[in-house]
């Protein structure tokens, strides 16, 4: 780097997703708190455990394999051409942004003084991956087994949702171009897909023990909580702005990448390289959030664990298009998200009696869902991408932003890569004996042996004299 | 295996040949490191589901009720 613009730009994009890095840490932490709160004490421990290795089991997989499906796979593959090979099918040219860059023994996968990006922008992917383990895991606390967990989310955190990823937010991804599928801050991306996830496995894994009345009538189980769950959940609103921050591209000179001659037009872009301010996205995330809170606390009837979960859902569902929305459009499309999330939550538990300890199902795939579809509406007719009118490109393969193009979008990141392998998976692990704990062991506690332990550490301190 | 044994000699060469991989064992030791990391994880996976399938067999077995943890909480 010796021209000091260049590295100024590099330098500042490098210590940009750094930050966002360190801000999306507060997701996890969040998350972990959640769900803390809301299992049983007799749980508590295990229900930690099980979310926190969720960290090093997708972070290997995603340094291994997942971020090469990123790039590897934008072209379906055979379902659209590349826009910088023409080929269709994996990505393994030499062209700037080839797959071969990024597999685990390639160098630019380390400390290398040629490369100030891939591995920020490799750690702000993969703490997206840890937060769509993260959502399946509130989901299915108490009764399933840290090792049916750990491959579940090894599948959702390092494969399923960076499929999606590929198609769906990489410039050169074939939804883009046949779909118009636009989802600037992963109302489907992370989120759809995550809660479709979570319904496949709750499917299979079933509810916990109690939950259900002998008549089939649901029963309330917790918080235990409610204050833990309150910390998380506003952590968790903290950790979205590193979220929202991850999905831009802090600095980029337009001008040149649409082809413009002699033109210079410095911004903050989407993922999809189209204009969009931090400012301006600030509006719409807190308007969101505001739109869910107001929706959540109404219809819950100022229930707490609902109100705060609304204000996530009221964001997530206003997310797809939140890089374009007027604020109150987006507050209210974060209201519409979270009433139509709340009633199906309800509805879905008592018709199919379906156990999501954390309605995570509901904030995330429901709301996420309904957002993309709003999006289709909402943005109807703009560009999907900024490469619909690039230099790089003819112009004429990537569809504008419609309702249909959004609405398939929204099956595919529900259903095709959310909740059929999520079930498939299950279906496996629960024929393999390996997907839910003994009901004995639902019944005492996952924890009972460490508490026993504890206690009997407590008489043996407490009768101590010396 | 040191790739850079000094800073100035380093930088003092063609861009080209200073922007590269300054990790120990670079361009000869990517492959091997991978193979590790697969035998670390695989290992932890079968190791860790043992464990965990032993101490679910062995609490399953003692057929505690559902409200016998409560006697275990402590209050140190």
């Amino acid at each position: 780097m010796t021209d000091q613009l260049a590295a100024l730009t590099t330098i500042f994009t490098e210590f940009y997703y750094w930050i966002t890095v360190v801000l999306m840490f507060l997701i996890h932490v969040g998350f972990c708190m959640y769900e803390v709160g809301a299992s049983r004490y007799k749980h508590h421990q295990h229900t930690l455990m099980k979310n926190t290795m969720l960290i090093p089991l997708v972070t290997v997989t995603w340094f291994l394999f997942g971020w090469w499906i990123y790039w590897a796979f934008p072209t379906g593959p055979g379902l659209a051409p590349s826009i910088m090979n023409e080929s269709t099918a994996l990505i393994t040219d030499d062209s700037a942004f080839s797959a071969k860059f990024y597999t685990a023994t390639s160098q630019l996968m380390a400390v290398n003084l040629g490369d100030h990006i891939s591995g920020v922008f490799w750690a702000a992917f993969l703490l997206f991956s840890w937060t769509a383990a993260s959502i399946v895991s509130g989901a299915i606390i108490e009764r399933i087994t840290t090792f049916a967990f750990g491959i579940l989310a090894i599948a959702i955190g390092s494969v399923f949702w960076v499929i999606d990823a590929a198609w769906g937010w990489h410039f050169d991804g074939w939804m883009l171009k046949l779909l118009g599928y636009h989802d600037a801050y992963a109302s489907g991306v992370i989120h759809a897909i995550a809660g479709g996830f979570a319904l496949g496995v709750l499917m299979v894994l079933g509810p916990r023990i109690g939950k259900f009345s002998s008549s089939g009538e649901p029963r309330n189980i917790g918080p235990r909580n409610p204050w833990l769950v309150t910390i998380g959940l506003f952590l968790i609103y903290t950790g979205f702005w590193g979220f929202y921050a991850a999905c831009n591209i802090p600095i980029f000179n337009l001008g040149p990448e649409y082809g413009m001659e002699g033109i210079s037009y410095w911004t903050a872009t989407n993922i999809y390289v189209t204009p969009t301010t931090l400012s301006g996205i600030t509006f719409n995330f807190l308007m969101s959030l505001s739109g869910g809170l107001l929706a959540g606390y109404w219809i819950a009837k100022g229930d707490p664990f609902w109100t705060y979960s609304s204000g996530l859902a009221g964001i997530i569902c206003a997310s797809a298009g939140n890089d374009l929305y007027h604020p109150i459009q987006s507050m209210i499309i974060g209201m519409i998200g979270v009433v139509l999330s709340y009633k199906l939550h309800y509805w879905v538990e008592r018709k199919f009696k379906i156990d999501d300890a954390v309605g995570a199902v509901a904030v995330h795939g429901y709301a996420g869902f309904i957002g993309l579809i709003i999006c289709g509406f909402v943005l109807n007719g703009y560009p999907s991408s900024g490469y619909s009118v690039g230099a790089m490109w003819d112009g004429t393969t990537y569809a504008a932003i419609n309702p249909l193009g959004m609405f398939i979008g929204a099956i595919i990141m529900f259903v095709v890569l959310g909740l059929i392998p999520g079930y498939i998976i299950a279906k496996i692990l629960h024929g393999m004996g390996k997907l839910r704990i003994p009901r004995e062991v639902e019944i005492a506690g996952l924890d009972y042996e460490i508490m026993e332990t504890a206690k009997s550490d407590e008489k043996a301190v407490a009768s101590a004299t010396r | 295996m040191a790739t850079v044994t000094n800073w100035i000699d380093h930088l003092n060469k063609p861009a080209d040949q200073v922007a590269g991989a300054i990790y120990p064992g670079a361009g000869s030791s990517e492959g091997l490191l991978v193979i590790l990391a697969i035998i670390i994880w695989i290992g932890w996976h079968v190791l860790t589901s043992k464990s965990e399938s032993e101490e679910l067999e062995r609490l399953s077995r003692k057929r505690h009720g559902p409200n016998d943890h409560k006697s275990n909480i402590t209050d140190w």
